[in-house]
């Protein structure tokens, strides 16, 4: 739609004039350029008659003009029974009563079952490398010690004994007490 | 309806556009009425619903066209108003927003009755289910029953493609007639935001017009 007709575009469907007869509509009113560019624009032309179609639609929507609302007495009391029956808004209502919401909370779940497999996996791996690494630092140990003649058994157990320790730590260990024997 | 149309760049302010003072919503004697319902005065709250009981159900039955579930609706209204009136910020009228809340719950219970079903459920005057039942079209020039019915049934699957404020603004001019002058006031928002808005959503409600022609 071209700037001319999008501007005025209420005062034109206002005006139903302005599509039935551009010519006259245009004719001696303060909106010339709007009923000159609709006679000539078929684009312009096309959307607003769409949207005085939907205008048209639209008020199919409203009540009768003899509609009378026939409120059985006793209204304002059903409302405050309903209120009473109700109670306040939960939070938790919103996720329970609507789709939306019921979709966020089972992503949640999903999400934080997905959370706890990972750091249940994850330290568990953890875990299974340290043991790893710590076996493998007294195999190496074993044999430096047995390499040097020395009672690799008894050295084993003392080594065994600092497991927590870091690698390095444990190493020095070794050779401090293997020098001592 | 022609579905072929574009997304347009914000309408330029027009000569007549010029945005009005706004209506201040805090000070009025309805703002006065509003706080007194926050403040939970049972009194206060029953001329709420006395003053927009009537609006309320012609709204609702304006939509649904269905006299067995409008009071139930209506009921609902004023439920949600009384619940959620602490979040009334006054920068609109209370109008404005129970119409919201009105139209909210309409669409509600079309989602959970489903539009096609409940349409055929409606019900309409006699002498549109005599004129439906010979499939006699009406002799006094006016248009027939079901094709009044596919025309409601229409513009209400439209409007669930547009966002809340969208169908609100949009069925408050169209439906209850208001000028851009009023919207303005009732709102809060400038005459000119009020054009921008009701045109996206006509070319909102077009383009889903033009998706529902081409998928039949």
């Amino acid at each position: 739609m071209h700037r001319e007709i999008r501007d005025r575009i209420e005062d034109v469907l206002t005006g139903s004039q302005a599509l039935a007869r551009p010519a006259q509509f245009a004719e001696g009113s303060s909106s010339d350029a709007v009923g000159e560019h609709l006679a000539q624009c078929d684009e312009c032309r096309t959307e607003v008659q769409g949207m005085q179609e939907q205008k048209a639609l639209l008020r199919e929507l409203r009540a009768p003009d003899d509609f009378a609302a026939d409120l059985r007495p006793g209204f304002y009391a059903r409302v405050m029974e309903r209120i009473e029956a109700e109670g306040p808004i939960s939070i938790w209502n919103l996720f329970i009563e609507s789709a939306f919401g019921r979709r966020i909370a089972l992503a949640s779940l999903a999400l934080a079952l997905l959370i706890g497999v990972y750091v249940v996996t994850s330290e568990r791996s953890a875990d299974d490398s340290t043991i790893a690494l710590q076996s493998s630092q007294v195999t190496t140990e074993q044999t430096i010690v047995a390499g040097e003649d020395a009672p690799a058994r008894e050295i084993t157990q003392v080594d065994q004994s600092q497991s927590d320790q870091s690698s390095e730590d444990a190493v020095l260990a070794n050779l401090v007490t293997y020098r001592e024997q | 309806m022609d579905a072929s149309i574009t997304t347009l760049p914000f309408p330029a302010v027009g000569e007549g556009t010029r945005a009005r003072t706004r209506v201040d919503h805090k000070t009025s004697e309805e703002a006065a009425l509003v706080r007194r319902v926050q403040a939970r005065d049972e009194m206060a709250f029953r001329e709420v619903v006395e003053r927009y009981q009537s609006k309320v159900f012609s709204i609702i039955f304006g939509i649904l066209r269905n006299r067995n579930d409008a009071e139930d609706i209506a009921q609902q209204v004023f439920a949600k108003v009384y619940f959620s009136i602490k979040s009334f910020d006054f920068r609109s009228s209370l109008l404005t927003w129970v119409y919201k809340i009105t139209v909210n719950e309409c669409y509600d219970y079309l989602r959970k009755k489903r539009v096609r079903k409940l349409v055929y459920e409606s019900d309409f005057s006699r002498e549109d289910a005599q004129r439906m039942e010979t499939s006699e079209p009406a002799v006094d020039g006016s248009v027939p029953a079901d094709t009044r019915l596919a025309q409601r049934d229409l513009i209400l699957k439209l409007l669930s493609k547009v966002s809340e404020e969208e169908r609100s603004l949009i069925l408050l001019k169209e439906v209850e007639g208001h000028s851009v002058e009023e919207l303005a006031g009732m709102t809060g928002l400038n005459e000119n935001t009020i054009k921008v808005k009701l045109f996206r959503t006509r070319q909102k409600l077009l383009r889903a017009a033009g998706r529902l022609t081409r998928t039949r």
